[in-house]
């Protein structure tokens, strides 16, 4: 292999790949145009995910271990690639890893191939079924393709008796449903898969996998329509959160959507949206208009259909629980608001919680802001900086020497930016923000420095780097500019991120918040587990004391964590909180502990009462948040709390396996 | 060999529950009916119907027909599900609550009420377990 300059490249065993395809989340960012290098040709002209970098990630894992004998499809696989190196610089800007090398370890793998040795899948006569409904293309059982799929949708230990089917249409949905259930076999969608890969390496694996069966993969449901007119779009079950707010952008119009590589219509029924534009905008069953969707059945429906069922019904005992959907959102009508000329990004910095909730409890509920939301230092860090060290240097800097803890973000028009600015003693203005971003890695090198012990040593050493005459040769140091932060990245690709980061909207703070490429850093090369959920805006020491559990709980069990974010909604009537743990998921060790405090917060939640959790929302998002909310749960009883313990046991198995 | 959902697992099943139920640790004294729903049964995909009654943990009924309606007794549960999603339970490769929860079984009724009987519901399919081996 050689490469565009006629350079004789390295041979990349594929030891040396799993190394690197290990690290690997599922984030799904590989499959959106975020950095404006276009798509992978390979995934998107044939659509398996064994085909996209994240897919081939994963195979390569199952080759090495030799669950999976070459077929002649690996062959496919691997030729399709060009080696363009579009997934190196995607996935570096997210997670710092080259899934270039692992597609270059495939190439070589399969040169070492003899055709003759490949394994035949025979077609069997559930296949042929599914190749007459969406077309030869478009259904396989072949192991390689399933094994992409492994962790975003099958467990990692399951055996490959699956089928993996792409449909294009609604229609052709309901078909494959009806199919399955005539030949008795279940299914499962899937989206962005993301969810699904955060809970595998938990005790969550099979209860939220598929255990045999179809995998519907929803990828070319791709329609996307925007309406300015009605400030309105039409969105497909395989149309992701970026792609519909590039869309929106381009009219002056934004949606309210969750991480960029997330789908919409799967957010929708997995958890409904819930965001940081949520006061303004709405949160779960407020941000559709219409929603078309296929039941177990089969069937076809639409919210606007005189005669659906009520999809609005709930209970509000701790046993409402779903962990798969019981519907397929195929396509969602979703609502558009207008961007204005005059929005900017403030940002309040606090030291404590208990003041920058205040704060965002008064911007809620007087509806100051379009996004809204308190977040901890750890996520501004993990969002700023371009590598988990650099991060992990500024966190520290946060924490030890400037004691910034919290900052309460607010995305708002010129009006509502002077209401925050007057609120506030100090702020961080879009133009340090945008510093912050540029001057990461430098002010990460500043750890230990004479300039942060000194800053350190003063009163408040916010007001001093914020609002006092530090600020100026602060931000002097910081020595942010686009060539800085280039360095950071590998030799090779400095060049395209100077220029990645040149643009206006990489460290447009507004932008970023709409278009949400950042979280998906909280996942490079480790997972991110973030339970919480809504709890009543009245009660401020109920809410300090839920958020108090979860750090107990991490401290516990020994676990890196942090706030995520608590944003109003709702005018400020409840708010929403992540909570977020940090772990290595190659680790079955930490992953034990997640799994024992997934549990523990959950069942602490539960007792505590009047909180909705993350298990009770889950696959409910098309609900209604005044049914879900409206009254909140009691704190369980003893006896409700022990039938809590044996539903678990029975689902899950005896709290010492996990 | 017996089949699963033939005319002789229906009768060892009956026989089987029973005899061998104990109605105190395997089936917790519990009063209750439960209408099982079995759809897409093959060769003819046909649906068929499981009406189980308790009382005090011993079966005091046990009901099979085949169509798409059962109107002779009135359930407090009906729990509907595919063939192939029985075929799981039964196999032991899918647990009932688990089942319930991933919505591979339709429950109507109380999920609560039905969760307080999982442990004994799951003593009737272990022991149907134990008297099918062919599906």
């Amino acid at each position: 292999m050689i490469t565009k300059k006629g350079k004789p490249l390295e041979k990349i065993g594929l030891d040396a790949a799993v190394k690197i395809a290990e690290k690997g989340t599922h984030c799904g960012m590989c499959r959106i145009d975020f950095l404006g290098t276009g798509l992978c040709p390979s995934g998107k002209k044939h659509g398996f995910l064994a085909y996209w970098p994240q897919g081939r990630m994963e195979l390569v894992k199952h080759l090495n271990e030799g669950q999976i004998k070459p077929t002649a499809k690996l062959l496919e696989i691997a030729n399709s690639c060009t080696l363009c190196g579009i997934c190196d610089k995607q996935c570096n800007f997210a997670t710092q890893l080259r899934p270039e090398k692992v597609a270059r370890a495939l190439k070589d793998y399969v040169d070492t191939l003899d055709t003759k040795d490949l394994q035949v899948v025979p077609k069997d006569d559930i296949l042929r079924g599914l190749c007459e409904i969406v077309g030869e293309n478009w259904a396989t059982n072949d192991p390689v393709i399933i094994a992409s799929y492994v962790r975003s949708i099958i467990p990692p230990d399951a055996e490959l008796n699956y089928y993996i089917v792409m449909p294009e249409t609604t229609e052709q949905v309901a078909q494959i449903i009806k199919f399955a259930n005539t030949k008795n076999i279940p299914f499962l969608p899937r989206s962005g898969g993301t969810a699904l890969s955060v809970a595998t390496p938990t005790i969550l694996s099979n209860a939220t996998s598929l255990e045999h069966g179809i995998v519907i993969d929803l990828l070319r449901l791709k329609k996307l329509e925007v309406h300015p007119e009605s400030s309105s779009a039409i969105v497909g079950a395989g149309v992701t959160s970026f792609e519909l707010q590039n869309a929106a952008s381009k009219q002056k119009l934004r949606a309210n959507v969750a991480e960029a590589g997330a789908h919409v219509c799967a957010n929708i029924a997995t958890t409904g949206v819930v965001t940081t534009w949520g006061n303004a905008y709405g949160c779960f069953a407020d941000n559709f208009i219409d929603l078309e969707l296929v039941d177990m059945e089969g069937n076809i429906k639409h919210h606007r259909d005189i005669d659906i069922s009520n999809p609005y019904t709930t209970d509000h005992e701790f046993t409402n629980i779903s962990l798969s959907p019981s519907y397929v959102i195929t396509e969602a009508a979703v609502k558009l608001f207008p961007v204005f000329d005059d929005e900017d990004a403030v940002f309040v910095p606090f030291d404590n919680l208990e003041d920058a909730l205040d704060m965002v409890l008064l911007l809620g509920k007087r509806g100051v802001g379009l996004s809204v939301a308190v977040l901890s230092y750890k996520y501004l860090a993990e969002f700023i900086c371009p590598t988990p060290q650099i991060a992990k240097d500024f966190e520290d800097i946060c924490k030890n020497y400037i004691k910034l803890r919290y900052v309460v973000d607010v995305i708002c028009n010129k009006d509502d930016k002077k209401i925050v600015e007057e609120l506030a003693e100090y702020t961080i203005d879009h133009a340090m923000l945008k510093n912050m971003i540029l001057g990461s890695p430098k002010l990460a090198s500043l750890k230990e420095s004479e300039f942060m012990k000194i800053l350190a040593e003063e009163q408040n050493p916010l007001k001093a780097i914020f609002a006092g005459p530090m600020r100026v040769h602060f931000e002097k140091g910081l020595d942010a500019s686009p060539e800085q932060l280039a360095k950071v990245y590998d030799a090779d690709l400095q060049d395209f991120f100077r220029k990645v980061y040149a643009k206006p909207e990489m460290s447009d703070v507004v932008w970023l918040h709409a278009f949400r490429i950042l979280p998906s850093r909280l996942m490079r090369q480790r997972m991110t587990m973030g339970p919480g959920g809504a709890v009543w805006a009245g009660d401020k020491d109920h809410i300090l004391k839920w958020v108090r559990m979860f750090a107990d709980v991490g401290d516990k069990y020994h676990l890196e964590h942090a706030l995520g974010f608590i944003s109003p909604l709702d005018a400020g009537k409840f708010i929403y909180i992540e909570y977020d743990y940090f772990y290595d998921h190659n680790d079955p060790e930490v992953a034990s502990r997640i799994s024992k405090t997934l549990l523990e917060t959950t069942e602490k939640s539960l007792v505590l009462g009047g909180v909705f959790t993350l298990i009770n929302y889950l696959f409910k998002g098309i609900y209604r948040k005044e049914h879900v909310l409206y009254p909140l749960m009691k704190g369980l009883t003893k006896e409700e709390q022990m039938m809590f313990r044996e539903v678990l046991h029975s689902i899950l198995g005896e709290f010492e396996e996990w | 060999m017996v089949k699963f959902l033939s005319d002789e697992w229906i009768a060892l099943g009956k026989q089987y529950m029973l005899e061998q139920l104990d109605p105190e640790k395997d089936m917790k004294h519990i009063t209750t009916s439960i209408l099982m729903i079995i759809e897409h049964v093959p060769p003819h995909d046909t649906t068929m119907n499981f009406y189980l009654e308790l009382k005090e943990g011993k079966v005091n009924d046990f009901t099979v027909n085949t169509g798409a309606t059962f109107t002779e007794k009135e359930a407090v549960f009906i729990i509907r599900g595919n063939y192939g999603t029985y075929k799981d339970i039964l196999q032991g490769t899918l647990g009932t609550a688990l089942a319930l929860l991933k919505n591979r079984l339709a429950l109507k009724g109380s999920k609560m009420e039905a969760l307080k009987i999982i442990k004994p519901i799951d003593g009737v399919i272990e022991s149907l377990r134990k008297i099918t081996d062919e599906f």
